[in-house]
């Protein structure tokens, strides 16, 4: 515990240094509440487009929290135009909340969700997504860790309160293990249920059914049976038939955060 | 590759059709061997093509597709929907890319502002007549001018109309039970017409009107008397032609595809089955360059809503006073078993016409292990032909009819005994200037032939050369004698048999094999190949105690000539007369309900997968047999799939290499000559397209066919036809 | 090149979740067999459960075997944690009778094995 307050403090001090050059030069995100909507008119009605300003607050955002927290922040990108992703080491889900939260110029104090995410093709096949708000800047971040099925990633019960039952959820969805959380246990599934049921390997229908059995007075579990057949939809769209002549929008956008080069 | 105008075709147009028939064909034709290749730059790609290619299929080369409605590349290039127009560099306008040649140093932008202005464009104009009934359309989820209008179209609308009073509004037609027509869909891609015209040969469909007046039909209101014309619904590229049976009945996105094989007929055309929730609801044809190209006839199309009628879904006993009584597996079993320990190696095997590979060998094997031998097939050939491969497979390829020159058909229609061998020979007739000749029934093969008499003393004249025939055979590059299998049955079948075939051996020329015997059924080269006896006579001669049907419902099989203390036993699918004379059914499973093997006419071994299960009680045939070999207390030695196998491959390896032809050398197999050629009338079955629509326990269980018969009867009696 | 690949993930650094070595790793499990042992008694009263003392702790016997040949520390480590959470349910009559029963899978028909009672059956 005591190291990890020395870190952060030692990352508060170093943002801070950096930060007081900054609040003059780089605009903060405080900015976005002077933003005017300088958009040009978009003409497709169903697409909605970013606001420039919001993007470029959230950029410049994402850009100071990089170089605050060299350590932890591996990445910095921009999703759907306008939603700032912060994509972390495990390591910094702590002090890298607590700096969000506590750092005068972002104070997301509110975690509005954590979310898990399963790819098991990847090394680190779960993603830990956490959601914030600042209600003070009127801003939302993301910020997203990884691991595996065995590495334990530390709770952030201590930054915020909120933390409790998401991670628990988490725990019970996906089998990520929670380091010092103070009461990990299950919180959506039966008693005596095995397996996480949001794992990409766990099969939509499960593995055991329950019913109630008259003789035995009691629920029982069996293997699952399916009476019926298990209908699944083939949902691929068929107009991809012509892949020459999709233009999509890039999902995601890399803020580069490496510093210029500085002259000597 | 371009084809050559269509001049066969056109002058088969029965001159009295009063209207016109939309048929553009290509202008340019390819000049004769100019290996010189030109460059071509497609979206400032490279690319070296013969010359004669046109724009659409060079792009294709390097793997852009250009849209398109009414360009088919089986079927003549018609550019009548202008879908495909690109941009070309220096060309003023866009060209329309179906049916343009290249021409050296093009530059071809097929995504170029101007592409995609010219697209939008003609999918406005489309769209424009075409009605906004998505939701209710059968087509919706598959449909070209949807998925084409998702990609190229307009987003937003200038359709102002909202009294709808522009639309176009077409009354629909009737052309059958098996072809719904919403004609107000209709994009006039002329498709159907040229399919109709061109691969099936039935002039009946044209346009009548021009501009916004035009409208696909067939003018008077008739049937369209085809065997392919479900294929049409598929050619389609919006929902104006649509499966009736279908009709609203399942969306693309909630349906299983299941790839199989079909077994209606002898050519086992390749085919996808759609499923859902453990029901057949359609038969799509899968493309196979091999067999079938991309079409499938309409029996193997329609027939399968006959997969839920008539259904054994339980085994039955026949009770002391005469009537059949469902009961257990185990009672079944036990009561078969005592009838087949009781009658010792008095036990004779009849395969059907729908059994698979794997239920006949294991039938074979249950036999043997009883001390019998005698299994037979229903279909009688002669008894020489045992063993001898070349003697009742078709030994050309299908795929190769197409390039022969002259083909000589003896008792047989193919039209409809095999529909798709029948498109390849017209194929070559109409592209290739394949000439045909005819001993038999005089019959409409949908191309003219030389008819040259139906009496079987006109093959001896051909064997022995008399005949003008023969001339034309032995001059001929590639010939092809095709003999029905139903003239093999015939008292003189052997005679015949051993005469056309060391004939057409001798007319063997660098490889090309000639003698071909078309089957009519599927089981019957599978059960050739591993030792099933041509024709059950001998076997029900030979008075067994215990005879067992597996699917045999022929007419060759009836009360009459089985003794009368004889136990029956049936296995198969469906409720026929094989099941009305036994005396004990154990319910199989049909074709789309169980992995099997079948070896089609050629000689080629395929193998159907499940798509459903099988209903009720139904089990898969071979483990049946193999569940009835362990009550006897002689367990066969195979408990899988991949076991049985395994025992197919040791007794005939070729039946196990699936999608693969096995030929046989023609020139090992030599049938003595006994008796001779009787001198009488050559008669088929299937004379006319009402013959040919139930043949088997399948299709005379379907309402479909049912209906189709019907509909053809309806249109005979028409005066007007 | 794939050995050398094998032994370096094998000396990877891994961040541990409780234990750090084998014989703490092996204490952990070893205090929650005994918990559950000691703990046996009062499951058998306190659920009502048609089994006896002996039973059970046959049954808990069993359920320990089966992951008898875990060597990985972590995932004996969670396979604890998870046991723990179990124990925990089941000493705080958070459980019902019947999640305590379903260890036994009593109302299971055992699965047909050979050819003919598997084609009687229906099932491949």
């Amino acid at each position: 515990m005591a190291l990890f307050l020395k870190t952060l403090s030692a990352s508060l001090r170093n943002g801070l240094c950096n930060g007081n050059g900054a609040v003059r030069t780089s605009p903060m995100i405080s900015k976005m509440l002077s933003t005017e909507a300088t958009t040009t008119e978009e003409k497709r009605p169903t697409v909605r487009k970013p606001n420039a300003a919001t993007r470029s607050a959230l950029t410049d955002f994402g850009r100071y929290v990089a170089e605050c927290l060299p350590k932890y922040v591996q990445k910095v990108q921009l999703t759907s135009g306008d939603e700032l992703e912060v994509l972390i080491c495990p390591e910094g889900v702590v002090p890298v909340m607590q700096f969000l939260k506590d750092h005068h110029n972002s104070q997301f104090a509110n975690l509005t969700d954590i979310a898990g995410m399963d790819v098991p093709s990847r090394k680190y096949r779960f993603e830990i997504i956490y959601n914030i708000l600042s209600l003070r800047y009127n801003s939302r971040i993301r910020v997203k860790t990884y691991t595996d099925e065995l590495t334990p990633i530390d709770s952030c019960f201590e930054v915020f309160k909120a933390a409790n039952w998401y991670e628990r959820e988490i725990w019970d969805m996906y089998g990520v293990f929670f380091a010092n959380h103070p009461d990990l246990r299950r919180i959506l599934t039966d008693y005596g249920f095995e397996g996480h049921p949001q794992r990409r390997d766990f099969p939509l229908s499960g593995y055991v059914e329950l019913r109630y059995d008259d003789e035995k007075k009691r629920v029982v579990c069996e293997p699952l049976e399916l009476a019926q057949e298990f209908r699944k939809f083939d949902l691929s769209a068929p107009w991809e038939q012509f892949p020459n002549f999709k233009y999509a929008n890039p999902a995601t956008e890399h803020i580069d955060t490496s510093k210029p080069e500085e002259k000597k | 590759m371009l084809r050559t105008p269509l001049t066969r075709t056109l002058s088969l147009g029965a001159p009295s059709r009063v209207f016109a028939v939309v048929r553009t064909s290509a202008s340019a034709s390819t000049p004769a061997k100019a290996p010189e290749k030109i460059e071509v730059f497609v979206d400032d790609q490279s690319v070296f093509v013969d010359p004669g290619t046109t724009v659409l299929q060079a792009a294709a080369q390097i793997g852009v597709e250009i849209p398109r409605f009414c360009y088919h590349e089986r079927l003549a290039v018609a550019g009548n929907c202008r879908m495909c127009l690109v941009e070309v560099e220096k060309s003023p306008k866009p060209v329309a890319a179906c049916a343009m040649p290249v021409m050296k140093g093009w530059r071809i932008k097929t995504n170029s502002d101007m592409t995609r202005k010219a697209r939008e464009g003609v999918m406005e104009f489309l769209l424009m007549n075409h009605p906004l009934d998505c939701p209710i359309c059968d087509q919706g989820g598959e449909c070209d001018l949807q998925d084409q209008a998702m990609a190229f179209g307009s987003d937003r609308s200038r359709f102002t109309d909202i009294n709808y009073t522009g639309k176009r509004a077409v009354e629909d037609k009737d052309i059958g039970p098996l072809v719904k027509t919403i004609m107000t869909r209709c994009i006039h891609c002329t498709r159907c017409i040229r399919f109709a015209s061109e691969i099936a040969g039935v002039d009946d469909f044209g346009t009548t009107g021009r501009g916004n007046d035009m409208q696909v039909g067939t003018y008077v209101e008739k049937m369209l008397l085809s065997e392919l014309s479900g294929n049409i619904i598929d050619l389609c590229p919006v929902g104006a032609l649509t499966n009736k049976p279908y009709s609203f009945v399942a969306r693309p996105w909630e349906i299983r595809r299941i790839d199989s094989i079909d077994v209606l007929d002898a050519i086992g055309s390749n085919i996808s089955v759609s499923t859902r929730t453990g029901e057949v609801l359609r038969i799509l044809p899968r493309e196979n360059e091999d067999i079938n190209e991309e079409w499938l006839a309409d029996k193997s199309r329609f027939a399968c809503d006959g997969l839920k009628r008539q259904r054994l879904i339980a085994p039955m006993l026949r009770m002391p006073n005469g009537e059949l009584q469902p009961v257990e597996w185990e009672s079944v079993l036990i009561a078969v078993a005592k009838n087949l320990q009781k009658a010792g190696s008095s036990v004779a095997g009849i395969a059907g016409s729908l059994a698979d590979v794997e239920s006949m060998i294991a039938l074979k094997d249950v036999l043997e292990t009883l001390g019998s031998k005698a299994v037979a097939t229903e279909t009688k050939l002669p008894k020489q032909t045992l063993g001898k491969r070349s003697t009742y497979i078709m030994n050309t390829p299908i795929a190769d009819i197409e390039e022969s020159d002259f083909v000589l058909l003896i008792g047989t229609n193919p039209r409809y005994e095999a529909p798709l061998l029948n498109t390849r020979i017209r194929k070559g007739y109409v592209h290739n200037e394949t000439d045909v000749a005819l001993i038999g029934s005089q019959v409409d093969l949908s191309y003219k032939y030389d008819y040259i008499g139906d009496d079987a003393s006109v093959i001896n004249e051909v064997v022995s050369g008399r005949h003008p025939v023969s001339k034309r055979l032995s001059s001929a590059k590639k010939p092809v004698i095709i003999v029905g299998s139903d003239q093999l049955a015939r008292p003189d079948g052997a005679a015949i048999l051993s005469s056309l075939h060391s004939y057409a051996n001798k007319l063997e020329k660098d490889g090309w094999k000639v003698f071909n015997v078309l089957q009519r059924n599927a089981s019957q080269v599978g059960a050739m190949d591993i030792g099933y006896q041509p024709g059950a006579e001998e076997v029900l001669a030979s008075k067994p105690k215990v005879l067992f049907l597996l699917g045999a419902d022929g007419p060759s099989i009836s009360r009459d000539n089985i003794p009368k203390d004889c136990f029956v036993i049936y296995q198969g699918h469906h409720g026929d007369a094989g099941a009305a004379i036994a005396d004990a059914i154990l319910p199989g499973a049909a074709y789309t309900e169980k992995q099997a093997t079948y070896v089609n006419a050629e000689g080629r071994a395929q193998q159907t997968l499940v798509a459903v299960t099988p209903p009720g009680l139904a089990r898969e045939d071979w483990k049946i047999l193999r569940a009835l070999s362990e009550v006897l207390g002689k367990p066969l030695k195979y408990d899988n799939l991949d076991e049985i196998r395994a025992r197919i491959e040791k007794i005939a390896p070729h039946l196990t290499n699936y999608g693969k032809r096995d030929g046989s050398d023609t020139s090992k197999d030599k049938i003595e000559a006994s008796g001779h050629i009787q001198s009488s009338k050559i008669d088929i079955k299937q004379k006319h397209l009402i013959d040919y629509f139930m043949t088997d326990p399948i299709s005379r269980s379907s309402p479909t066919m049912a209906k189709c018969i019907a509909a053809v009867k309806k249109q005979e009696a028409n005066p007007y036809k | 090149m794939a050995s050398r690949e094998a032994v370096r993930k094998s000396l990877q650094q891994v961040r541990p979740i409780l234990s750090v070595d084998h014989n703490e790793a092996r204490r952990r499990v070893l205090n929650l067999y005994r918990a559950w042992y000691r703990q046996i008694p009062y499951v058998v009263m306190d659920y009502d459960i048609p089994k006896n003392i002996e039973q059970c702790r046959a049954k808990l016997r069993e359920q320990f075997l089966k992951n008898k040949n875990v060597t990985d520390i972590r995932v004996s480590d969670m396979l604890v944690i998870k046991g723990q959470m179990e124990l925990k349910e089941t000493v705080e009559i958070w459980k019902q009778k019947g999640h305590i029963m379903r260890y036994w899978k009593e109302s299971e028909e055992p699965k047909p094995t050979d050819f003919l009672s598997k084609f009687i059956a229906g099932q491949n």
